[in-house]
């Protein structure tokens, strides 16, 4: 009886695999060449398949594509300039993407991987990715400003170590963050909250649009953030890498290790440790110390894996710890103490180096648990089961002690939020063999907020449930490929907010339902261009601090005032890019018209408040339509064997259409050029290098006029400088380091998307050293 | 032995992650109750200040001005800004009061304020009013001006702006260095 049943099984397995394995001459291998040590793409490298004889060369990305393959096992040869041949087998028995993983020097055994999916993912929106070599620069730097390498990214700074991503314009609430799969839920509305995420839990950092995102969540107005950390390891053994970095400025210190491991004997037990420490003193602009400008931060994280062939389950959990200290003379009583501060060309208060943190400062602690399984679906795809816990607390210290000394001796915050979140959500992915793709899920979220202290934002409760289903197509040529997505969720909120005339507590009941979605086509007549067109519908609705904000803003020297009655906010986003590459010449540009419709924006309205601090000027949220037009643009050159140019552009007008008048706070318009020298290997150095860079930041004019106290500041230029190379060590172990100096010419400039540049000069000139031994 | 290495590692992480990990928000919110239970509070808030002007040859009567805005900054417009009216060539003690009527019964925010004098200062600036105003306190060092001697001389019709600056570590006599707690512009008629 046991025996038929596994008779009966063993011949159903073989009649659905056998169904997809007809024995066709139309199969693909494609992949990328990449470099064993620093992962870069290695061009010009030449593929040989020995039984058939026919090849094929990498382009400047390091990718190849073979066509036309039989099933069957072959011999590959990979040769590229400066590493040995490697020879591997491969087996085709459908359309096999394989990355080859050359070395420089060839005692080791190769280590490589196939992908189960047949076809590299494309997008109708181009996913941008920083380089493996653009991580390591960044290295000690927050996420927000290591992802300022990606064109048509900024940062909404307060200060030199808070700092949000600005994507196209837009930022915060429209801005999705995915940590690890997870999105990120903390109190993401605040210009001065940035996401509470250790950048060295990142393997991959990268900014996707399109019917990808529409995965995530309806918010996504502005793009989704992906922080994406390494699989876990799949063969045994034991991996990891130590990273040190150092800057002169702040004397920063950073730390990060990253242990992986696969217990070889119970098979497909995986695991991951990850830490981080970091320290900073006080920064200096290049004519005085900026006080209290000291941060700490302290994260680890943890991953179990148990993955087999049919199923596997993964366990997450992360922690991130920081203190950071608000630079002193940026916080003020009223409109007189910000005039003088305006005026005075030195802050008011000087200060000296020192790495402690006095009032005003923030204390926050973000913490992630995520749990994953999944299920693959005979030969067709995979079940996917996620559930995540997010606990985010925020405390937010004063400048000055309550006057009652009694209160005063408990040190406590004088604002408090604490928000937990659960998402749960069971999605299914088709695996990608055929001309169609499916994915489909659902996913639910619940969150709540609590708040002691100064009454800001109210406590809620939310609930919301979303579904989605995405479709891809190719043709069979692979020349053309559409893919539409489409989003349901419901969101339902529960506010209490304080009455301070009737002393009670008032509910407020909010229910938004809408539908999101996205519609592509890549069209790619050649291995050498491409172009993309994308329309995506995406909606948010309006944040607590929105609704619910009441009262003098001390950090903005303004009263603002929520509404209550504020709907959700709606965009239209069409997105169009080509994409051409020939030889040594490499051409991307992208450009949007995002128009959206009840955009939520601070409207600065008469008379001004009087308060007993004085008059305060006066700011609503409001409702207008908007239109956000831009491009962003980049080129590759290589000159001459080993100079590479490389130019970034990125512009956009930002337009209140029901007012006719430029939106404020949008970033400005700028270049990015740089030249880079890659000298020869040696025996004991390996990828040499020296680049220079410059970037060009225009004066911000296209501002309504008298919007703000001070006029946008003018434009600047700074330079930058990097050494790097790599020095092998033991075996297939090496160090990589990279020298860095920004603000090269120690340039006095501010810039406009700062909101501390009432108050001070960006940092001066700032030595950095980054050190990864990987292991 | 390696196996057993690799999980002795695993375990000392996992315990080390629960004994510090998986923080709690002990709090829920609720209808009745909002967030944390208690109501929001701001420590800081002065809803009002009161100018008591007293004749020092005890001729005129005592009078007293106030500004007040009781929600505090922000919400309801303030419901009360009184103009000073004093009499014209006539020496006055005036003194300082603030109040956080906020709260119930009403918290004298001056006691705290004259607790921490070497932290805080006063500042009257008169204009178009012909009147001389002195702080008459001290804090030991500097003074502190919640009393202070107004001198009126003919009849005129300006404004008077009542500072408050909070100068912790800083304060050197003068109005300028720290942070404003209090400014108030109040129309001023000598008669």
């Amino acid at each position: 009886m046991h025996f038929a049943k596994l008779v009966f099984v063993w011949l159903l397995v073989h009649m659905v695999v056998g169904g997809y394995s007809q024995n066709n001459c139309n199969y693909t291998l494609k992949g990328k060449i990449i470099d064993e040590h620093d992962k870069s793409a290695l061009e010009y490298a030449t593929l040989y398949i020995k039984e058939l004889e026919i090849g094929a060369v990498s382009d400047i990305r390091g990718n190849y594509k073979i066509t036309g393959l039989c099933k069957g096992t072959f011999t590959v040869v990979v040769k590229h300039v400066g590493c040995s041949p490697i020879t591997e087998s491969v087996s085709i028995s459908k359309n096999t993407i394989h990355n080859f993983y050359p070395e420089h020097h060839s005692e080791e055994l190769i280590e490589f991987s196939i992908q189960e999916e047949g076809y590299k993912e494309e997008r109708t929106v181009a996913k941008k990715e920083l380089s493996a070599k653009e991580m390591n620069q960044s290295r000690g730097k927050s996420l927000g400003e290591s992802l300022k390498s990606i064109t048509g990214v900024n940062t909404l700074n307060t200060g030199n170590s808070i700092s949000k991503p600005v994507i196209h314009g837009l930022h915060s609430d429209r801005v999705l963050v995915l940590n690890n799969g997870i999105r990120q839920e903390g109190q993401q509305w605040g210009n001065e909250h940035a996401p509470e995420i250790d950048p060295y839990i990142a393997d991959k950092l990268s900014v996707i649009k399109g019917a990808d995102g529409i995965r995530y969540g309806a918010n996504a107005i502005a793009g989704v953030v992906l922080v994406e950390p390494a699989n876990l390891r799949d063969s045994a053994g034991v991996n990891g890498a130590l990273n040190f970095g150092g800057a002169s400025n702040g004397r920063l210190g950073v730390t990060s290790a990253i242990l992986n491991g696969n217990v070889g004997k119970l098979n497909g037990l995986s695991w991951r440790l990850q830490g981080t420490l970091k320290r900073l003193g006080n920064v200096r602009t290049p004519d005085y110390y900026l006080k209290n400008t000291a941060l700490k931060e302290y994260n680890f994280s943890w991953a179990l894996g148990y993955n087999k062939e049919r199923f596997g389950v993964e366990v997450f959990y992360s922690q991130f710890n920081t203190d950071i200290g608000i630079f002193s003379a940026a916080h003020i009583g009223n409109l007189t103490d910000l005039q003088r501060a305006i005026e005075a060309d030195e802050p008011l208060e000087s200060a000296e180096f020192t790495y402690e943190i006095n009032r005003p400062f923030q204390h926050i602690e973000h913490e992630l648990f995520k749990a994953k399984a999944y299920l693959k679906t005979w030969d067709i795809g995979q079940l996917d089961f996620v559930y995540a816990r997010q606990y985010n607390l925020r405390e937010e210290y004063d400048k000055h002690l309550p006057r009652n000394d009694s209160i005063a001796a408990l040190n406590l915050p004088e604002l408090q939020f604490e928000i937990t979140t659960h998402i749960g959500e069971v999605a299914w992915k088709q695996n990608r063999n055929h001309a169609f793709n499916t994915q489909i899920g659902v996913s639910t979220i619940q969150q709540a907020n609590t708040l002691e202290g100064r009454d800001f934002i109210p406590a809620f409760v939310k609930y919301s449930t979303g579904a989605y289903l995405i479709e891809k197509w190719r043709s069979k040529n692979l020349k053309f490929e559409l893919e539409t997505g489409v989003r349901y969720d419901y969101i339902f909120q529960e506010v209490y907010k304080w009455n301070n005339w009737i002393r009670e507590y008032e509910t407020y009941t909010y229910t938004y339902n809408n539908v999101s979605g996205s519609v592509g086509a890549i069209y790619k007549p050649t291995s050498e261009f491409s172009a993309r067109v994308n329309f995506g519908m995406a909606w948010r609705p309006p944040n607590v601090s929105e609704l619910f904000a009441d009262g003098l803003h001390h950090g903005a020297a303004a009263v603002e005032y929520g509404d209550t009655n504020l709907v959700a906010e709606r965009a239209y986003n069409t997105i169009a890019a080509i994409d051409f590459e020939h030889n040594k010449f490499l051409f991307q540009l992208e450009g949007y018209y995002n128009r959206i419709n009840n955009f939520i924006y601070l409207r600065p309205t008469l008379p001004a408040t009087l308060t007993i601090k004085g008059a305060f000027p006066t700011f609503n949220y409001s409702q207008v339509e908007a239109a956000l037009t831009g491009f962003d643009f980049s080129t590759k050159y290589e000159f001459a064997k080993n100079v590479t140019w490389t130019g970034k552009t990125s512009f956009l007008w930002a337009y209140n259409l029901t007012e006719n008048d430029w939106l404020v706070g949008m970033p400005a318009n700028r270049f990015k050029n740089s030249l880079a020298y890659k000298f020869a290997d040696l025996p004991k150095l390996k990828e040499p290098y020296i680049a220079l860079g410059v970037e060009s930041v225009f004066e911000q004019k296209l501002v309504p006029n008298n919007s703000d106290y001070v006029d946008p500041p003018s434009a600047y230029n700074l330079m930058t400088l990097g050494v790097g190379f790599s020095i092998p060590t033991y075996k297939k172990q090496q160090l990589v380091v990279d020298f860095g100096i920004n603000n090269l010419l120690n340039t006095v400039y501010r810039d406009y998307l700062n909101r501390f540049r009432y108050y001070a000069d960006e940092l001066g000139r700032n030595y950095t050293i980054n050190l990864k031994l990987t292991f | 032995m390696k196996t057993i290495k690799n999980l002795s590692i695993l375990a000392v992480a996992l315990v080390v992650t629960f004994a510090v990990g998986c923080k709690k928000d002990d709090d829920t919110p609720t209808p009745s109750t909002g967030g944390g239970g208690t109501p929001p509070q701001e420590e800081e808030v002065i809803t009002t200040l009161i100018l008591t002007f007293v004749d020092t040859a005890g001729v005129q009567p005592n009078v007293q001005y106030a500004f007040r805005d009781p929600d505090g900054d922000g919400g309801n417009a303030p419901t009360q800004h009184d103009t000073i009216r004093l009499a014209a060539n006539t020496y006055y003690n005036a003194s300082v009061q603030l109040l956080n009527e906020a709260e119930s019964p009403a918290e004298d925010i001056t006691l705290e304020v004259q607790n921490e004098d070497d932290e805080h200062l006063f500042c009257y600036a008169p204009s178009n009013t012909n009147v001389s105003i002195a702080r008459t306190d001290s804090d030991g060092t500097y003074e502190v001006g919640i009393t202070s001697f107004w001198s009126t001389g003919a009849i005129a019709n300006g404004e008077t702006t009542v500072t408050l600056k909070h100068q912790p570590g800083v304060k050197d006599g003068t109005c300028a260095p720290g942070d404003t707690d209090i400014e108030v512009t109040f129309q001023t008629e000598i008669q």
